[in-house]
């Protein structure tokens, strides 16, 4: 074990309360007197906040970090922040490349690993470790295989629906050869062949195996009702402008039990620098949420604009999305409208 | 709570007595003091007491009192030890209160925490303030620096393995030390902290 990994552990094993006295009361004093101890004990702490948050802890440094770590209210209040901070790296897509600089392959594999908008569980109350985790996992898997759908169009899209078409249709191979529901497995069945056929165009990069029988295990275990009290869950997908004079209405599959829909529209070229979005019902006439004025992200050579509100909005029925554009002098005009269909 | 040094209280000469000494002869800006303040929260929080903030300010009221009695400048230990050496016995004394309570410090934190795990909020609170600090994440998020931005997003994403790969691919693009990368990401990181806990505090 090299050295500076021998220091890390001894970092964690410090943030744990599980060193001797005398070797705490040392590090104490460094961590106010020496600044790369204090970094390195910062870092370190971050860290273990997030594997914690993102179930890597496990044996005595679970335990140690559920007895001893979550006994402050201010070191919760870091598992509070991870738990948000991780909820919205994944409801949003990865950072534009140009900001960057070039991917190499090993990062898109990454962002590739857990999809932006495929879903996300938000951390929310007090931690609870281990069961926490295993329920919300479960009712990930839940919205993994029940809450997504990718859209393919008649026209080329952009790469995000693609990726995320993939990465379903692998949870979704997985998932039923696990004995899906019937219910459920006839809300997706088009979505699946789709999504294969869209896979096998396009040549997926490789995947670490890891990631789908994650996915595949979770979808085994998944449990609707075992969503933990203070979890929101959030069923994500992307639209995709509809193609002029019509078209197939995109079918979006909200599973009972979720709190929000977090959708990411992409948008067809225009000048705008801003946007208001409104959902309305099926005739188009009454808005039933209307978000703020929101800024719009560079993918790739187009801008997408995501919004999120109530699930509880949604009925069995089509809606529209409508997005509007701020000019300078605040009057707006309707760029685009994105109809889909929910199903629940 | 820990009985103040009576008759004592800090003036605008002894608070910047306190950023000058801290500051040893090059000007911070009040950085150092706001980096020690933090540190010594942390210290406290890291020995369970209940309310480091308070005790971090005691430490700091109590050396500048005892700068202002020697003028300015104290030669035995350099402020960072010093600090450590005043902070140890804010704790001490902290423990025998305590301990003079009937409570040990570390007792009363683990059973707030075994109260926290036993009767959780109802779901609806807790669902607010998910969704509330979600809310000021998102504000928060917009108002770093798009770069900034991008480098956290990047930096703490992903895991274990790939989560290394990651940062070791970044650190090459910024033709940075994988050293360096941390210390950016985790001050990118404590601001966008405070920054939500500012934005939820006020909500």
């Amino acid at each position: 074990m090299s050295k500076q990994t021998n220091d890390q552990q001894t970092v964690i094993q410090y943030l744990l309360g599980a060193l001797p006295e005398a070797e705490a009361e040392r590090l104490d004093e460094l961590s106010l007197t020496d600044d790369e101890f204090a970094d390195a004990v910062a870092i370190a702490e971050k860290d273990l906040v997030d594997a914690y948050v993102q179930g890597e802890l496990a044996g005595a440094d679970l335990d140690r970090f559920n007895s001893h770590y979550l006994a402050s209210p201010r070191r919760r209040e870091n598992v509070y922040f991870a738990q948000a901070f991780h909820a919205f790296a994944e409801t949003n897509e990865r950072p534009p490349a140009a900001e960057v600089s070039a991917d190499d392959t090993t990062s898109v594999a990454t962002k590739r690993k857990r999809p932006g908008w495929l879903s996300a569980l938000l951390g929310g109350g007090a931690p609870r470790p281990r069961w926490q985790w295993g329920a919300a996992l479960a009712a990930l898997a839940l919205l993994v295989v029940g809450g997504w759908l990718a859209f393919e169009r008649a026209r080329p899209r952009p790469q995000v629906a693609r990726t995320q078409a993939r990465q379903d249709a692998s949870a979704q191979r997985e998932q039923e050869a696990q004995n899906q529901p019937e219910r459920e497995r006839s809300a997706n069945t088009q979505t699946s062949d789709e999504a294969a056929q869209a896979q096998r165009r396009e040549q997926p990069a490789q995947e670490p195996q890891q990631n789908d029988s994650q996915v595949s295990q979770h979808a085994t275990n998944g449990q609707q009702q075992s969503k933990p009290p203070g979890r929101i869950s959030v069923a994500s997908f992307v639209l995709t402008p509809q193609v002029r004079g019509g078209g197939q209405v995109a079918t979006v599959n909200v599973p009972p039990g979720t709190d929000y829909v977090a959708v990411r529209l992409e948008l067809e070229p225009n000048e705008f620098q801003s946007y208001r979005v409104a959902l309305l019902d099926s005739d188009g006439q009454r808005a039933l949420w209307r978000s703020g004025r929101l800024k719009a992200s560079v993918a790739g050579d187009g801008k997408t604009i995501g919004v999120r509100f109530r699930a509880g909005l949604l009925k069995r029925q089509t809606y529209v999305l409508r997005v509007e554009g701020v000019a300078a002098d605040a009057t707006t005009e309707i760029v685009d409208a994105y109809p889909f269909r929910v199903v629940r | 709570m820990l009985g103040r040094k009576s008759g004592w209280t800090l003036s605008a000469r002894a608070f910047q007595r306190l950023l000058d000494w801290l500051d040893e002869g090059v000007s911070s800006d009040g950085q150092k003091y706001l980096e020690m303040q933090r540190r010594l929260a942390s210290y406290f929080d890291r020995k369970d007491c209940a309310l480091p903030d308070e005790l971090a300010d005691e430490t700091l009221n109590r050396v500048a009192r005892r700068l202002e009695e020697e003028g300015g400048v104290i030669e035995s230990d350099a402020p960072a030890r010093y600090c450590y050496i005043v902070a140890r016995f804010v704790f001490m004394e902290h423990l025998r209160e305590a301990r003079r309570n009937g409570q040990a410090p570390l007792d009363d934190a683990r059973a707030q925490a075994r109260a926290v795990h036993a009767s959780p909020p109802g779901e609806t609170d807790e669902k607010e303030f998910a969704e509330k600090r979600l809310n000021c994440l998102e504000q928060c998020m917009e108002e770093l620096k798009p770069p900034n931005r991008t480098l956290i997003l990047r930096y703490y994403t992903g895991r274990q393995r790939i989560k290394i790969e990651n940062r070791r691919a970044l650190a090459e693009e910024l033709s940075l030390t994988m050293n360096a990368l941390s210390i950016r990401a985790c001050r990118i990181r404590e601001k966008l902290e405070a920054c939500v806990r500012r934005c939820a505090g006020a909500a």
